[in-house]
């Protein structure tokens, strides 16, 4: 579904990503793993358009989606959920969610804000408040609905857990586990590395802007390397 | 004494709406795009230069002639923002400066050359005279324009919350990576952003010059007031734009009824100077 071949990437002159090679195919569940500035984060703003790609191939159900603007990537049915959610601090709940809707508004007719809000109810509490309100676990879950309401395709997740209360992690991440059982196929970048080869089939570990291991979930949770570095077991 | 001074409040109140109007369309275009139009009175002057050429040349009435001004500035807001301001948005903020300072100086010249130096004006509207209230005397083509502009920012406000045109300006003005990532495309909301700060312009200058002239170098004066109400109020809050420019016109006009006609604005930069030191994210902004 999503193929990325020999990939480089960066920031002005500072190459990030080099030759990453990756793919996922539909209805997977795909973890990219690694510590730190690997490069998970700059690959997900690549393929999403936000980070200008140097070389390389990025296509999506066959098509090239490489170097297209973000507000292209999403039109193909690709959503991108940032690093801290970013939603929309001075517009409400409901105003946020209704913007994840922008590329095709009709798909509001299609009962998806009630799907969402069967997902996640606490939004439908607070769809009138404004989004700086809430908690930073509210504003990760409400960041999530905001990429569903498309009804994307793939959805890539960028660290859901990060400034969210550990207690709030686990409810997190059965949301996440819930996706993909409504058949939704999810690139998910996580430093919680426990929770991610948990979570998902296969994995890719990314260590200095290159793919380091590839493999199964099962596979990398035993693996040494994985083990040692990253489970600390 | 008590009689000068309401009736200074009054004529300020009028005026005040008409300047909030006028700060709406830079508030717009510096909240939501965070480019520091300093052409904007410049956009205000050749409004009512359109006007007048509309109005002399149709024999329309001032205030009508935002009819055709307002579609007119709204493309020369287009072509502006694609020719000038969209190059500017990812260099230093001293490129931005230099641009439309420079524009400024490019439209007052462009002015002087097409209509001299003269101050011109319009006939009187039909909202010409006064409104007598016991002793005092409101002249009606103010009260109509302050009519106008009042109602105009409402709808300002509900476009801004109920159209997705509208939301898509506030979520780029929140984070523009965010909101592309919902599939806007910054092009062409900052230019629809910065077409829309330039008609109101033309609102403005139709209902200005229903009983003002204009001359090259009258820009000065609207892009002055624009940022003290702009600083005064805040970003983000459209009934603080309001009372903003109700303070800066009540403050100007009183200049004018107590102290001297010729010193009107030194009131407006005492306060603009003020609320800079004392408050800078203005009396009602959110940042």
């Amino acid at each position: 579904m999503l193929e990325i071949n020999n990939l480089n990437s960066g920031y002005g002159k500072v190459s990030v990503l080099r030759n990453v090679t990756f793919h996922v195919d539909q209805d997977e569940m795909v973890a990219i793993i690694g510590p730190n500035g690997a490069g998970k984060s700059t690959l997900l703003k690549t393929i999403s358009g936000l980070v200008r790609a140097q070389s390389g191939e990025v296509k999506f159900e066959n098509d090239s989606i490489f170097c297209l603007s973000p507000d292209q990537v999403v039109r193909r049915g690709l959503a991108y959920v940032p690093e801290g959610g970013r939603v929309f601090p001075n517009m409400t709940v409901l105003e946020n969610l209704m913007m994840g809707a922008y590329s095709n508004p009709g798909i509001l007719k299609t009962g998806i804000l009630d799907e969402i809000y069967t997902l996640f109810p606490i939004l439908k509490n607070r769809s009138a408040q404004f989004a700086r309100t809430l908690s930073g676990g509210e504003r990760q879950m409400l960041a999530i609905g905001r990429g569903l309401v498309s009804r994307p395709k793939l959805i890539m997740l960028d660290e859901p857990s990060l400034g969210v209360a550990p207690k709030l992690v686990d409810e997190i991440y059965e949301k996440i586990h819930a996706l993909k059982r409504i058949g939704l196929t999810v690139l998910l970048v996580e430093q919680n590395t426990g929770y991610a080869l948990e979570l998902a089939d296969r994995g890719y570990v990314i260590e200095n802007g290159q793919i380091a291991m590839e493999g199964t979930a099962a596979y990398l949770s035993t693996s040494d390397h994985i083990k040692k570095f990253y489970l600390g077991l | 004494m008590f009689e000068t001074a309401t009736q200074g409040i009054i004529t300020g109140i009028l005026m005040g709406a008409i300047y909030a109007l006028i700060a709406l369309g830079l508030s717009i275009v510096f909240g939501i795009m965070n480019v520091t139009n300093f052409a904007h009175g410049d956009f205000v002057m050749l409004s009512m230069y359109l006007s007048f050429a509309v109005g002399s040349a149709l024999a329309w009435d001032a205030v009508a002639t935002p009819l055709i001004t307002a579609p007119l500035m709204f493309l020369f807001g287009i072509i502006t923002y694609y020719l000038l301001i969209d190059r500017t948005l990812r260099q230093m903020y001293v490129v931005q400066l230099a641009v439309t300072v420079g524009l400024q100086i490019l439209m007052r010249s462009a002015a002087l050359i097409i209509w001299q130096a003269q101050p011109r004006a319009l006939q009187y509207s039909f909202i010409q005279g006064n409104i007598q209230i016991g002793d005092f005397q409101i002249l009606t083509s103010r009260l109509f324009s302050a009519v106008v502009s009042l109602i105009f920012i409402a709808g300002m406000a509900y476009f801004m919350n109920k159209t997705w045109a509208g939301r898509a300006m506030r979520a780029a003005s929140d984070d523009l990576g965010a909101a592309s990532l919902m599939g806007v495309n910054y092009h062409k909301t900052y230019a629809l952003t910065f077409a829309i700060g330039s008609s109101i312009t033309a609102l403005a200058g139709g209902l200005v010059m229903s009983f003002q002239q204009t001359d090259p170098v009258g820009g000065i004066r609207f892009g002055l007031l624009s940022w003290a109400v702009l600083a005064l109020a805040g970003l983000g809050s459209l009934p603080g734009l309001i009372v903003a420019g109700i303070i800066v016109g009540v403050v100007e006009s009183l200049t004018v009824s107590f102290f001297d006609p010729r010193s009107r604005l030194l009131g407006v930069y005492a306060i603009f100077i003020l609320v800079l030191w004392l408050r800078p994210r203005g009396l009602f902004g959110r940042r």
